[in-house]
């Protein structure tokens, strides 16, 4: 039983390099398109850039952080960024194939609806630019801020990535598959979508009730501060508890509402 | 002037056409203030921020908030359409009608602009009542010199987008290289930040190009930051650059149409 878990497991990474591949060669078909796209990315990096010069030129800590901190901080809201670009067109374009019967082509293939319908393209020109920043940010803020670098501090860190590119993608999907129920979810996915943007800084910044809220109950936080947050010792066992279970009941539970929406989906082929 | 006024009356329909959406989009301009407020709140409350960035702590919160708003109403979003117009051939029935295309973009731009004028000018007044009631130097004066600069910042970001939009006679795929130029002029006009806050060079550059003269410009008339002296030469720059991108859109206007295929029976 075990055994063909795994199996099964291996098999959608398997296709999932398959999708990748087929994405970038895409990619590399249209060349100006893919360069427009990572120019559109890097336009978006110029403003995040600016929240970070503002900072050093302000030379304040914020809480327990430092210019440097911050640095980190934002880097790494800028590599989750560049890995939530990487398959947000395919949330984008749910709405669309829910309305128009596109799901009945998928629908019909031996492989789980939801993995094939929100992660078939993948867009590398928008990964590319944040996660080339991302990491030359978050590796300089690492060093700046004197910040260990052992074997289980990278792992730590890395493993928080992780938990928020998988909280990420469940939580950020919750308001697209509501497109399953109603007839225009343009409105809802684009307050979600600025939601994202409260990561823009670090949740100290912000008051203790907003970011109780933005930590348990819309845990958008969790995604871009844990992992530096871990790195500074800063997290309690409570917070490393649920930096792991909030990613895992919010993929329950956006499991939970596609299967149940899936029921409402009304074919539109004859 | 009379199929002006019906173009711009369909701009104002088509503005009011998706009204959930319209108010949405408003709405999600909040969240970029209620970001940058606590920012300002937070740097402004433990350094000394005003020194550094040669604003007063409630300069730039009405800045901040302003800026967001003026950034909405001078904003354009029909560079896409003009692309649309070129590439598929819609251009046609606009050469044919008796009135020019820019024109017609214009008076339908303006039209568009009316629902926006009308939910966002008492939010700016409550805002700048607030600043008035806070100490800032608010007078009848300064709210006229804003909104004579708003105007022109209007025609001014017009201009500069009809511009981008006339590229697509000569671009393949600029789709999105508009989006591109869009978030880029965003932030150099000042709709994120003031850029001046960076000094020197910065400054320097955001006071001699076109851009800063569409946001950053009129919101520091009304935050009090700029003097009368000040504003007349921000005025003369404001003239001068719509003069320029005017000149340049009827320069590529015409080079533009002769390379323009006309496609359909």
């Amino acid at each position: 039983m075990e055994v063909e878990k795994v199996k099964r497991i291996g098999r959608y990474f398997r296709l999932l390099g398959v999708f990748a591949k087929y994405s970038l060669m895409s990619a590399l078909e249209y060349r100006i398109n893919f360069i427009t796209g990572m120019t559109v990315e890097v336009g978006w990096m110029l403003i995040k850039l600016l929240y970070v010069a503002i900072i050093y030129k302000a030379g304040t800590n914020i809480g327990i952080l430092t210019p440097d901190h911050i640095l980190l901080f934002v880097g790494t809201y800028m590599l989750m960024t560049g890995f939530y670009m990487l398959y947000f067109g395919n949330f984008a374009s749910l709405p669309g194939m829910v309305q128009q019967g596109e799901l009945d082509l998928y629908i019909v293939k031996p492989v789980s609806l939801q993995f094939l319908v929100t992660l078939r393209r993948l867009d590398f020109a928008y990964l590319l630019p944040e996660l080339a920043a991302g990491v030359i940010m978050i590796v300089t803020g690492w060093r700046l801020a004197g910040l260990p670098a052992g074997i289980l501090p990278v792992a730590g860190f890395v493993f928080y990535l992780v938990c928020g590119c998988l909280l990420t993608y469940s939580l950020f999907l919750l308001p697209y598959i509501l497109s399953f129920w109603i007839v225009s979810v343009g409105g809802i996915s684009d307050i979600s979508n600025a939601l994202w943007d409260f990561n823009n800084m670090p949740s100290l910044i912000y008051g203790k009730w907003f970011r109780r809220i933005g930590t348990y109950i819309l845990p958008v936080f969790v995604i871009t501060n844990f992992p530096g947050l871990f790195l500074m010792g800063e997290l309690s066992p409570w917070a490393c508890v649920w930096g792991v279970g909030a990613p895992a009941l919010f993929f329950a539970l956006t499991r939970a509402f596609w299967k149940a929406s899936l029921k409402r989906y009304s074919s539109a082929s004859s | 002037m009379s199929s002006g006024r019906c173009v711009f009356l369909m701009g104002v329909e088509q503005a009011l056409e998706y009204r959930v959406s319209f108010f949405l989009s408003m709405l999600s301009a909040v969240f970029p203030i209620i970001i940058q407020t606590t920012m300002w709140n937070y740097l402004y409350r433990h350094s000394d921020a005003a020194a550094v960035f040669g604003y007063r702590h409630g300069e730039i919160l009405l800045y901040t908030l302003l800026a967001t708003i003026v950034s909405q109403l001078v904003g354009t979003g029909f560079e896409g359409e003009m692309n649309s117009d070129i590439k598929m051939g819609g251009l046609n029935k606009y050469l044919i009608r008796p009135m020019d295309y820019k024109g017609y973009r214009f008076f339908r731009f303006l039209g568009q602009k009316v629902p926006r004028v009308m939910v966002t000018m008492p939010v700016m007044a409550v805002i700048t009542g607030a600043a008035f009631w806070q100490g800032l130097p608010v007078s009848a004066g300064r709210v006229l010199a804003f909104l004579c600069s708003l105007v022109l910042a209007l025609f001014l970001n017009f201009s500069i987008f009809y511009c981008v939009g006339l590229l697509a006679f000569w671009l393949t795929d600029v789709d999105k290289l508009f989006g591109t130029i869009s978030i880029v002029l965003t932030v150099v006009s000042g709709g994120v930040f003031p850029l001046d806050i960076f000094g020197g060079l910065v400054e320097k550059l955001v006071n001699l190009l076109p851009f800063g003269y569409t946001t950053q410009f009129p919101v520091n008339i009304i935050n009090g930051r700029f003097g009368w002296a000040r504003m007349g030469t921000g005025f003369a720059f404001q003239i001068g650059w719509i003069f320029v991108f005017a000149c340049l859109g009827e320069v590529m206007w015409r080079r533009g149409i002769r390379r323009y295929a006309a496609v359909g029976g």
